[in-house]
């Protein structure tokens, strides 16, 4: 394989691998407050990306056309309402369950998820239909050799990078990051250290939220194309990753993310029948990876208390 | 689970009355045509429903069955009876029932992985699934028997989970949830693009004939036409009588308080010399064994399999059934498969919305009433048995 | 006389904590020994080590002679130990009767076929096994006996720890490990449950027991010996009255350094 090929490869590993980690930052800060799965997140996402399909086309019906304002308009009301959205799921169905089973509050996300993803289906105009996004970035790009350098999705990348050290100087450089990570490592004492426990939980589900939305609306330009389905994908593919980097851990989601586009990407190059059986593939890779290690690369802590 | 006052046997009165309402109700609504009548039983039904629950009745009846089973359930079995012979014609309303009786051994199956040993399975659909593709395959390519056919659409939905599951289940924590959701969307996508399987269009399946006796024709007797389906109602009755008694002996059993112990104290069951990989794996064989093997015949009865029959949603309606019912109490387990699987064929309108509202009923039942319409009781392990 | 239990040299942290340092202990068959010291000084753990469920960074724990060091929960159960915990582990919606069954795992025959289909001859077993379950409640509280198939969830914490007790007896195992058996329990509650526990003893002569206890009344009345442990480590061993006279272990408890 010649360079600029391997070049093309790689952007689209790096692009896929920017999403993955960003739903599986998601998965982890949820795990870290509060122990518990949440499997709506995925469809949270579609919903995310939706309502920026949605900003859009109402943006466009009132005669704005510059795509600049239109894609900063829609990355705002995306995010804000993703997070609002994961605020009141944290505080309507997921603290009221902390007492009860984790089984109750997995199988109560997942069955949120589904709601989430039909009511996109059957009330969104025709959503059952993939609907096409908007290309809003400046779609120039420069050839070299074979590899076709797109600067949409160099700006995208970028913007997911910018996203991600925001996120890690939110975490280790504020008060606020002090504070979650605080509930993280244990809720008795941050509580005791007088930090508002409900408070930070709403607020990490509202920061793991919005950046399900943003996930979306980078997923929605990278392909112009959205369905109701995405969320469910990415959702399991997100978890997975969360898993292999040892759920709780930042940076390991991250890694897991990356680590699960490679494994896809290099999957469709080196397999022939890879590329019709793309998602087939996907999904094994996920399968496979947590019979090799279900507990995550990093091993888990046990923090079981006998 | 309830508490079932262990010194006075509960009376076969309320379980014998309800089963006979339940009996009449679901002769009514499943003969019913006009919307209009359909929507007013079904407003009748919930009424009723949430009116015994507020009235306590349904523990009542609960341990009704639980203290006369082999009575209530001879009668459930004549009560079945009954309701074919009246609808001996009617290829819809068998087809209805039938579609019933093997989604209730489905979730029997189901019942063993989550409700007893805990172990998660979102894929239930999709191992169905697999026991459907099995009979089209084998009955299409070759001559095993079609009694035959169905264990082992039994036996290949087990194997396939257990090669899923196998280092899963090893390890504590609900990673099997993961894995069944990920085979659920692989096996649909699989079989999309799959072109020995028929690809989107999928197979059709020949229909089930034993010893010559062809399962597709309908049956003229003396004068009388009675619906082809009637054979497979037959044979799905004999299947989920035996899922049944298999489901219950094993709750009343060791084994059933193995699967109980694992599932609510790992650390502690250990500490007592279960071995959790070796139970947690038994009853995932077992569930999905149940669950291949009504899939084989389903996929018989309705002569087609494809992949848009057996996807996600589809394995989420099954866990709905189980949680609505009441995890764990095999008769409320085909109480809610009734419910689930008729409400919508019988009120087209709700169709389309099917999977939003049975998994807002399951948020509903969860924060709610998290223990199902008909709790489980308290085992034991000889119900009519006193010290 | 070789020692029941022995443990040699065990080592096991938890991240920077060292739980056990260097633990050396000897329990004497058919002795009751008072395992006592500070929180955080290693009780909890070194039953934690000796069932299994944590592993051993170093050291070995031999129990008749058999290295258990690395042994599964489960191996170690089959061996004759047996244990209750701090905070009650009882399967809360199964019945009294279950939850003294779990205990006896390695006596029910566990096999498909048996449990399935020969329902005879498991009504056999069950009719026996509920029988010795029975009895054995009757030592503790006669009243429970004709309650064996009411849920443990609405049981009061003396009736639990009973029946936790029982759990581990069941299988008439030859070590019982005692984990703070009066944790939520008054006085009262905890004199009774001591009653039960010695009356279990003087029938069968043959069990050792370990107890980890605050409660130094209750070490006080029913230990032939104590082992006082500060920080992972052995710092005094010998009859109740002696290491409670002892300046170090008054000096680990009072916390000065």
């Amino acid at each position: 394989m010649d360079l600029g090929l391997f070049a093309q490869y790689t952007m689209n590993g790096l692009m896929l691998g920017m999403m993955y980690a960003l739903v599986a930052v998601g998965f982890t800060l949820f795990f870290g407050v509060l122990d518990v799965i949440k499997f709506s997140h995925g469809d949270v996402l579609t919903v995310g990306s939706f309502t920026a399909l949605a900003t859009f086309v109402g943006l466009s019906a009132l005669g704005l056309h510059s795509n600049w304002l239109a894609l900063l308009a829609m990355l705002v009301v995306a995010t804000l309402a993703m997070a609002f959205l994961g605020m009141l799921i944290a505080r309507y169905l997921v603290m009221p369950l902390r007492s009860a089973p984790p089984l109750n509050t997995l199988l109560i996300t997942l069955m949120l998820g589904t709601v989430l993803r039909e009511c996109v289906r059957l009330f969104y105009p025709q959503g059952a239909n993939p609907k096409p996004f908007p290309a809003l970035l400046p779609r120039a790009s420069v050839d070299i050799g074979e590899f076709n350098l797109r600067l949409d999705n160099v700006l995208m990348l970028s913007a997911g990078v910018l996203v991600i050290v925001g996120l890690q100087y939110l975490l280790n450089r504020t008060k606020l990051g002090l504070a979650i990570r605080a509930v993280a490592q244990d809720e008795e004492t941050a509580r005791t250290m007088g930090i508002n426990f409900t408070g930070i939980v709403l607020i990490t589900f509202a920061l793991g939220s919005g950046l399900a939305a943003f996930a979306g609306v980078m997923n929605g330009l990278y392909y112009n194309e959205i369905n109701f389905g995405i969320g469910l994908y990415l959702g399991v593919i997100g978890f997975a990753a969360a898993i292999i980097g040892g759920l709780g851990s930042i940076y390991g989601a991250i890694l897991g993310g990356f680590l699960f586009a490679g494994l896809q990407t290099v999957g469709t190059v080196l397999l022939p029948f890879a590329s019709a059986y793309k998602d087939v593939f996907a999904f094994a890779v996920v399968i496979a990876i947590m019979a090799w290690r279900p507990t995550g690369l990093i091993r888990e802590k046990i923090s079981e208390r006998v | 689970m309830t508490d079932s006052n262990s010194k006075m046997p509960a009376g076969m009165a309320p379980g014998l009355i309800a089963l006979g309402l339940a009996t009449a109700y679901l002769v009514a609504l499943l003969g019913a045509e006009k919307q209009a009548v359909i929507i007013s039983l079904l407003v009748l039904g919930i009424g009723a429903v949430v009116g015994a629950a507020w009235l306590g009745l349904f523990d009542r009846v609960s341990r009704s069955f639980a203290d006369h089973e082999d009575a209530l359930g001879g009668s459930a079995i004549v009560a079945a009876l009954a309701l074919a012979a009246y609808f001996h014609e009617d290829h819809f309303v068998l087809l209805l029932v039938v579609t019933v009786l093997l989604t209730s051994v489905a979730t029997l199956g189901l019942n063993v992985q989550f409700g007893y040993a805990g172990v998660l399975n979102f894929a239930g659909a999709s191992f169905f699934g697999v026991g459907a593709y099995t009979s089209a395959v084998l009955n299409a390519y070759t001559s095993v028997p079609h009694l035959i056919v169905l264990p082992i659409g039994g036996v290949i939905a087990a194997l396939i989970g257990s090669m899923l599951l196998l280092p899963v289940l090893r390890t504590r924590g609900h990673y099997a949830a993961v894995v069944t959701i990920a085979f659920a969307l692989l096996f649909k996508t699989f079989l999309e693009v799959n072109d020995v399987l028929g690809g989107p269009q999928g197979m059709q399946v020949k229909g089930m004939n034993i010893l010559g006796w062809s399962f597709n024709d309908n049956i003229e007797a003396g004068g009388i036409t009675i619906s082809f389906y009637m054979g497979y109602f037959l044979l799905s009755l004999a299947l989920l009588i035996a899922a049944f008694v298999l489901v219950r002996r094993l709750e009343r059993s060791w084994i059933g308080l193995n699967l109980d112990a694992l599932r609510l104290d790992e650390t502690a069951a250990s500490c007592f010399g279960l071995d959790i990989t070796r139970w947690k794996i038994t009853a995932f064989l077992i569930g999905n064994f149940l669950i291949g093997i009504a899939g084989a015949l389903f996929g018989m009865v309705g002569g087609f399999v494809g992949p848009n029959n057996y996807t996600f949603a589809d394995s989420l309606i099954l866990v709905s059934i189980l949680l609505l019912g009441g995890i764990g109490n095999p008769w409320g387990l085909v109480v809610a498969t009734f419910i689930v699987v008729v409400v919508p064929e019988k009120l087209q309108t709700i169709q389309e919305y099917r999977f939003l509202l049975y998994a807002l009923m399951v948020i509903g039942v969860l924060l709610f009433r998290p223990e199902g319409l008909l709790p489980r009781p308290v085992r034991r392990y000889f119900p009519r048995w006193r010290p | 006389m070789n020692p029941l239990l022995q443990a040699r040299g065990l080592m096991r942290r938890f991240g920077g904590v060292v739980a056990l340092d260097g633990l050396d202990l000897d329990v004497a068959a058919n002795e009751i020994l008072g395992l006592i010291g500070p929180n955080g000084s290693g009780k909890t753990t070194f039953f934690n080590v000796v069932t299994g469920i944590y592993g051993a960074d170093a050291g070995t724990v031999t129990f008749g002679g058999a290295d258990i060091t690395r042994a599964p929960s489960r191996a170690v159960y089959k061996a004759g130990i047996a244990r209750t915990f701090q905070r009650s582990r009882l399967s809360l919606p199964l019945s009294i009767f279950d939850n003294i069954m779990i205990g006896n795992h390695q006596h029910l025959n566990q096999g498909l076929w048996f449990n399935l289909m020969r329902r005879k001859a498991f009504k056999r077993e069950f009719e026996e096994n509920y029988a010795a379950a029975r009895a054995l409640v009757e030592v503790f509280e006669p009243a429970m006996a004709d309650r064996l198939f009411e849920p443990v969830a609405g049981l009061p914490m003396i009736d639990r720890r009973r029946i936790e007790i029982c759990r581990a007896l069941i299988s008439a195992p030859k070590l019982l490990l005692l984990d703070e058996p009066s944790a939520g329990m008054t006085h009262e509650e905890t004199a009774e449950l001591m009653d039960d526990i010695l009356l279990v003893r003087e029938r069968n002569k043959n069990l050792t027991i370990i107890i980890v206890e605050h409660e130094m009344g209750v070490i006080e009345r029913i230990t032939d010996r104590c082992v006082v442990l500060n920080f992972g480590r052995k710092i005094a061993d010998g009859p109740y009255r002696e290491v409670a006279a002892d300046p170090q272990v008054q000096e680990a408890y009072l916390g000065v350094a």
